[in-house]
């Protein structure tokens, strides 16, 4: 019952190991029992409530010391420009602070930036103020005109994974030493939440020019923490930076990034105490290291989302026009809201995933300052009305579909799960387990009927919905078009109002939902172990574990 | 003699290009886009496009395979594709993790290899003897992931006598590093000690029948004596030969040992960067596999002629 796999196949998830899952699946075999004793309690109750601080409070400190962290994946390189590893924002966090922040709810804060982005021009203009009198690792002193060179290789870089974030950003400039001005082609209402993330790690220009390319080799940013080594495939290394203005809140000497892929080693690990913080833990070891008294199992609700991608009109690769393809699936909206229907979410992530994962129907998640009764709308589970459905759609039953997913056991579990449940309601849905490079590739070039794929979520809706359902986007590998839906996405991404905005993405959605080109399975929970004796430690609905502020403290 | 060693490494030569030709071809023409894996949640048409121009892979593929052929030969293995991280330092952390167990595996096989070969010998058709083949038939058999999960499961799981992952290196802590590459030693030791069992049985079965031996034995020498000195002597010959070409098989046996017991080795990297089409990585350690490979095939050869002059001999003509 291990959930790596599902964890794998949302996409920045760039590992494949199914060799080394292999242990995983051996040595969660046992814990399939503890899915039969569960599956009765609803999901909140098994899951417990959500924990995404584990503070210091009043307990003593140790100034000092090493904290090692059980890393799920290899990280890609350590290059806010370049990276799309969704691990590599966990070494960065405490080594390359960003503009902004986002909070335990979500809100963005300021971090590097010292106040949120003034809007003028009708939104085409954005200034902000930078914070004063801080330097990067090498010293090299923070102002406006770091902040421009960072931000122009992010837009210019060829290979940069962050110009899309950045909207339609034209023009980059300093005004004075402290202020930086942003004009854009049109309003971009995600622009703070872009510049929360990757595309706001402001890299030391001395390092850049030394470094080039090659600045993931040896990255030089602002905070708490500097790069020290990283030993490939085994671990990266961060030591405490001298030069960080807030140098007395860090207490940590060191932090060892110990790169650990399987889940179950893991757990094992933490439990030993081998290493004190680990991440994505799987929901068959939660119950175990909920018991033991030592841990801590931090859990919070993932902004992202995992379903299955129908292939309405991808026919040449994503970004082509779109062009009907010829089955019932992809013609009939009705067949897909039959299918949507026919899955029974609530006890697909009790019988997959112990219960510790939601339920969910929409990109939209219920912990999002986004999120509306629209949003969290979910069609009802009806498997004879799914069926009445397909009946009146004239198709032969069983309806034959084919759908595609990760080979690894436990996506091949839930795809069996999926399977097993449609099968009331009439379709007859065929697995074909697809190793996960290929599998990345037939969706990006339309070679598919259904395919099982999910998203790790951004702060801002617009990075979870736009880049999907818009027509002719990047990731709209269904190649889904609907022009009223394009309409409210767009006019959702230039304002900047958040219940307008909210009221807009709550009318895609319904409209999503009826079309169907994207089925909403289940959320996942991020789920993190931490050892008693380490505090300080926080994980917020962007999943990135947040070690900056971590000490060893007395147990208490 | 010479002449028989030049022919050797003039096919080596030939065989070290064909192979690389082989591995280059056969990445591009595995399904699944280096540029879309290394694209990850920003796969979108223009950054894909980005970054085949980026690393070459937008050119003809003949042009791709002359580059690397020139680098490679410059000893310039380039950039892993996915970390940015170049390969030979990606080789130089990952190669001693395996040669450290091939060695440690290499040592356990042939030491009870040998022996149970040696008991098998002695106490022919008695309990001896069907214990060892019981060991050499589990050994041959059980395929290494099913053992080393079973190893895992009662070993490290059940009775915590070897840890079930994690690495020390040698240099660091020998003794720590010994503790964490038992387990995973024993389990792709099993099936070369196997081999060596049976090859020294049967080797030792046909040597302690020849003349020799018994000229030996009617001159009065002890019969252990004459099991060693006489019988196992002259039939390590055959036992370095399958020493040698099984040498490369426990390189490929550590790809599975390594994943299984999450060992940061060579093997582990070049399963890593298949999945993720890491073709600089994958071209280079592939070829230096084969490099190896050819070159231990050339040191058995010419250890051969060392052990037995005729085969010299023979070569010569």
């Amino acid at each position: 019952m291990e959930s790596l796999g599902v964890e794998m196949s949302s996409r920045p998830v760039r590992r494949r190991l199914a060799a080394a899952g292999v242990v995983g699946l051996a040595l969660a075999l046992s814990a399939c029992s503890q899915t039969q004793a569960t599956s009765n309690k609803s999901s909140a109750e098994v899951a417990g409530k959500v924990i995404t601080t584990i503070p210091i409070g009043s307990r003593p400190v140790q100034q000092g010391g090493t904290l090692t962290m059980g890393l799920s994946a290899d990280p890609d390189a350590l290059d806010p420009t370049t990276s799309s590893s969704l691990y590599t924002r966990y070494v960065m966090e405490t080594m390359c602070q960003k503009l902004y922040d986002t909070n335990a709810d979500g809100q963005i804060v300021p971090m590097l930036a010292t106040a949120l982005p003034t809007l003028s021009d009708g939104g085409k203009t954005a200034t902000f103020p930078i914070k004063q009198g801080v330097k990067f690792a090498d010293g090299t002193p923070l102002n406006a005109d770091a902040v421009v060179t960072t931000l122009k290789r992010d837009l210019t870089k060829p290979d940069s994974a962050r110009a899309s974030e950045l909207g339609t950003l034209k023009t980059i400039s300093a005004t004075g030493n402290d202020e930086v001005r942003l004009t854009f082609g049109s309003p971009f209402a995600p622009l703070a939440a872009s510049l929360a993330d990757r595309a706001g790690m402001v890299m030391s220009p001395t390092a850049l020019a030394k470094e080039g390319d090659h600045f993931g080799d040896h990255p030089v940013c602002v905070g708490p923490f500097k790069f020290a080594s990283r030993v490939p495939a085994t671990s990266i290394t961060v030591e405490k930076d001298p030069n960080y203005y807030d140098a007395k809140d860090v207490h940590l000497d060191k932090i060892v990034y110990k790169i650990i892929t399987d889940p179950a080693i893991r757990a094992t690990d933490l439990k030993s105490g081998d290493v004190q913080v680990a991440d994505t833990i799987s929901p068959s070891d939660v119950n175990s290291l909920r018991s033991d008294k030592a841990l801590t199992v931090m859990q919070v609700g993932s902004y992202g989302y995992q379903g299955i991608q129908i292939n309405i009109a991808n026919q040449h690769g994503v970004g082509t026009p779109p062009l009907q393809i010829d089955t019932p699936l992809a013609k009939s909206a009705q067949i897909r809201e039959a299918l949507s229907m026919a899955i029974d979410r609530k006890q697909l992530v009790k019988t997959v995933f112990d219960g510790y994962y939601d339920p969910a129907c929409s990109p939209i998640a219920p912990n999002s300052a986004y999120a509306t009764a629209a949003s969290n709308a979910c069609p009802p589970y009806d498997p004879s009305k799914a069926k009445q459905m397909l009946e009146q759609a004239g198709v032969k039953l069983p309806l034959q579909i084919t759908m595609q997913t990760s080979n690894i056991p436990s996506s091949l579990q839930l795809a069996q799960a999926i399977q097993a449940q449609v099968r009331a309601a009439g379709f007859d849905l065929k697995i074909e387990p697809i190793e996960y490079t290929t599998l990345l590739q037939n969706d990006s070039q339309g070679k598919f009927e259904a395919l099982q794929l999910g998203w790790s979520g951004r702060v801002d809706p617009n990075g979870d919905t736009y880049n999907f359902l818009f027509t002719g986007s990047g990731n709209n590998y269904s190649n889904y078009s609907n022009k009223q839906v394009d309409t409210w996405l767009a006019a959702a991404a230039a304002t900047t109002d958040t219940a307008t905005r909210a009221d807009l993405y709550g009318k895609a959605i319904a409209q999503v939902q009826k079309d169907n080109p994207y089925i909403y399975l289940y959320r996942n929970r991020n789920l993190t172990g931490v050892a008693n004796k380490v505090a300080g430690v926080s994980v917020y609905p962007d999943g990135v574990v947040r070690l900056s502020g971590a000490a060893f403290v007395a147990q208490g | 003699m010479a002449r028989y060693l030049l022919t050797r490494v003039g096919q080596s030569i030939v065989t070290i290009f064909l192979s690389s030709m082989v591995v280059f071809a056969g990445m591009r023409l595995l399904p699944g886009d280096p540029a879309v894996s290394l694209a990850g949640e920003e796969a979108t048409p223009a950054r894909i496009a980005a970054i085949r121009a980026e690393y070459g892979l937008d050119r003809p593929v003949w042009v791709q395979y002359a580059t690397f052929l020139r680098n490679s030969l410059h000893g310039d293995f380039g950039r892993s594709l996915r970390t940015g991280t170049p390969v030979s330092e990606l080789i130089r952390s990952t190669l001693p993790v395996t040669l450290w167990l091939a060695a440690y595996a290499l040592l356990i096989s042939v030491v009870v290899g040998l022996i149970l070969g040696v008991v098998a010998e002695r106490f022919r058709g008695r309990w001896p003897e069907w214990g060892a083949n019981l060991v050499a038939m589990v050994g041959l058999s059980v395929p290494s992931f099913w053992l080393g999960l079973l190893a895992i499961l009662f070993l490290s799981v059940d009775h915590h006598v070897f840890p079930a992952s994690g690495y020390v290196p040698m240099m660091q802590d020998p003794a720590r590093s010994l503790y964490h590459l038992t387990l995973p030693a024993l389990v792709l030791a099993l099936a070369l000690a196997a081999v060596v069992m049976r090859q020294t049985r049967a080797s030792m079965i046909a040597t302690m029948q020849s003349d020799y031996v018994r000229t030996a034995r009617a001159k009065g020498l002890r019969r252990g004596r004459v099991l060693v000195r006489y019988g196992l002597r002259n039939s390590l010959i055959v036992v370095v030969t399958i020493v040698g070409l099984q040498l490369g098989g426990l390189i490929s046996g550590a790809v599975v040992t390594e994943s299984i017991f999450g060992l940061p080795g060579f093997g582990k990297l070049t399963l890593n960067s298949v999945f993720s089409r890491d073709y600089p990585v994958v071209q280079a350690v592939v070829l230096l596999i084969t490099v190896g490979y050819v070159l231990i095939n050339l040191a058995v050869d010419a250890l051969y002629s060392v052990i037995n002059p005729r085969i010299r001999v023979a070569g010569a003509v």
